[in-house]
């Protein structure tokens, strides 16, 4: 069912070397491949057949799931609406990830949206990679899209990432925050050429205490252009943060734009961005440490993305 | 093994009255630092120490003269390369990263990442606790914290000569003698040739050779004792007068 070349895909954005253990969905070209539930952690395909639920036992812990998408079929648009409902209580990781592998000139994508309604006192950490590669001249286009809603003390870890190849990405994150929930994010994306990545946040700090922070990095490299933006609403006492830098190289563009709303006296928001090529003294002081120019380079910006 | 000849570092600024005023920030220095020695570089605020120090360091060019390193002329030589030539230098002010910790600044460093060897080689910087390994060399860390790590980065390259560019900035006062003393022992055991830049007595008083530059030159260059005098004369602090123990402290600051 699964080739080498799909092993290739699912390594980069799943670390799997093979079939992962515990549940799992791996989707190929639109279609299962293949699925296993587990005692805790059970995946099936919803009514409308657009995607799948994952129903995860309140209690459950130290558990993960892996639902990576794999995509080598030229021409193919593949949407799916995808729904976690993780029970209160639980601690679990959610593996996702996309992998395009383009071979032709006919484009392709993949849109996944993907809904988080979080349990009581729940801990999740998400982890999401994106990648294409492949000798294929059609556009790789990825629009993802997550809807996170935290209940009451729940805690949500999301680290969104973007490693290479993907020509247009339009992101777009929603979280809404419970009292005394937290939620960080952390998302890092780097582009080359002429692609072009855009990310959306939409963070509601809905609860008494909940907390958020929401931390972008950026690489733009070549042509390319990125524009990040994220709104962090507070409607409560709360603290939420938001940190976005852009690392600019060659003859990337930016635009990066934080917004922060107090619809209550007691929030407390702040931001920080920046947008620049890398620091002088940084490079300097590597290369003094006896790199080259271009090792130094390098290893500012594998820190920064790390 | 390092020598300068009649080196210059101009920059153009406007004064006012004309836009395009040469400025020799370093002007004519010439000076033979010998193998294995200790030097103390004081001198008033902006008078060219650092500028000096990233000159050697090639981190900036200079306008006019030679610097030669053990025998070879390095004036064309980048960064690197002079750092691989075993010249090493502690900034300033040194760089804040993101997402990179002391441990991968040390590897770099040394080309080590073996547990072992790096907590021996942060023994020998005398930084505890081991913890301070894992701390991002970043925005968060004090101003003697990143001193101290800039310190050890440099101790780490087993430097044939060592600058370190005010490396008591931001050091407690109980961590001055011991920081002096480390530099002394990695001196004497390793034949390094170390040149601090520092208004600190402590350094003056460790060092072989004292040399107060003014103005973009050396004006003086010998002993600690007959420097006080042209030192008080610059009222960078009155050396002859201070009482000993915190005040003192506060005096060489
Ligand atoms: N690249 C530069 N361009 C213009 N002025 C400079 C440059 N580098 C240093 N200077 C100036 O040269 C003077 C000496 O600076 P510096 O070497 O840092 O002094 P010190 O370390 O002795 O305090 C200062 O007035 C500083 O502003
Ligand atoms: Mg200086």
């Amino acid at each position: 069912m699964l080739d080498a070349l799909d092993k290739d895909l699912l390594k980069v954005v799943a670390d799997l070397e093979d079939i992962p253990k515990g549940a799992y969905n791996i989707r190929k070209n639109g279609k299962l491949a293949s699925r296993a539930t587990s005692a805790n952690i059970n995946i099936e395909t919803n009514a409308e057949n657009t995607g799948i639920i994952v129903t995860i036992a309140p209690g459950t812990i130290n558990e993960s799931v892996h639902i990576p998408v794999i995509l080598s079929e030229a021409g193919l648009n593949d949407v799916v609406y995808n729904t976690f409902i993780v029970g209160s209580g639980s601690d679990v990781t959610i593996i996702a990830g996309c992998g395009i592998h383009c071979g032709g000139s006919a484009p392709e994508g993949h849109e996944g949206i993907h809904e988080f309604r979080v349990g009581k006192g729940a801990r999740v950490k998400y982890v999401e990679k994106h990648y294409a590669t492949g000798p294929g001249a059609g556009k790789r286009t990825l629009n993802p899209t997550t809807k996170v809603f935290l209940e009451e003390n729940a805690h949500v870890e999301m680290e969104l990432t973007q490693i290479g190849g993907v020509d247009d990405a339009d992101r777009l994150n929603e979280a809404t925050l419970g009292a005394g929930s937290s939620i960080l994010i952390m998302e890092r994306v780097m582009t080359d050429g002429n692609q072009k990545a855009s990310s959306k946040n939409e963070i509601i700090l809905a609860g008494e205490n909940s907390r958020s922070n929401m931390v972008s990095r950026s690489v733009i490299k070549g042509n390319s252009r990125q524009n990040f933006y994220a709104t962090m609403t507070a409607r409560a006492k709360c603290v939420g943060h938001i940190e976005c830098d852009a690392i600019i190289m060659d003859n990337g563009t930016n635009e990066t734009i934080p917004a922060l709303r107090a619809e209550h006296p007691d929030a407390e928001l702040s931001h920080e961005a920046s947008i620049g090529k890398i620091a002088g003294d940084q490079l300097m002081k590597l290369m003094s440490l006896g790199l080259t120019y271009d090792e130094a380079v390098n290893r500012i910006i594998q820190g920064f993305l790390r | 093994m390092l020598e300068l000849k009649d080196l210059y570092f101009s920059v153009t600024e406007k004064d006012g009255l004309n836009d395009n005023q040469k400025r020799d920030i370093i002007d004519g220095m010439s000076f033979v630092f010998e193998t294995g020695k200790f030097y103390a570089i004081t001198g008033p605020n902006g008078s060219g120490k650092t500028t000096l120090a990233r000159l050697i360091m090639g981190i900036n060019q200079v306008s006019g003269g030679e610097i030669h390193f053990n025998g070879q002329d390095i004036t064309g030589l980048t960064i690197t390369e002079r750092a691989k030539a075993g010249i090493a230098y502690s900034f300033q002010q040194p760089a804040r990263f993101k997402g990179i910790t002391f441990r991968d600044l040390l590897s770099i460093s040394t080309g080590i990442d073996d547990e072992a060897k790096l907590i021996s080689l942060v023994r020998r910087v005398g930084i505890c606790p081991l913890s301070f390994l894992d701390k991002a060399v970043d925005a968060t860390l004090s101003g003697g914290e990143i001193k101290k790590i800039e310190l050890a980065t440099t101790i780490a390259r087993n430097p044939k000569l060592a600058i370190y560019d005010e490396p008591d900035t931001g050091i407690d006062l109980w961590t001055i003698g011991p920081m002096v003393s480390l530099l002394k022992k990695e001196q004497m055991e390793n034949h390094t040739t170390t040149i601090v830049v520092s208004h600190n007595k402590a350094f003056l008083e460790a060092a072989d050779t004292v040399l107060i530059v003014n103005h973009g030159k050396f004006v003086y260059v010998g002993n600690l004792k007959d420097a006080l005098p042209i030192l008080a004369d610059f009222s960078i602090c009155n050396y002859k007068n201070c009482p000993e123990g915190e005040q003192d402290a506060r005096c060489f600051r």
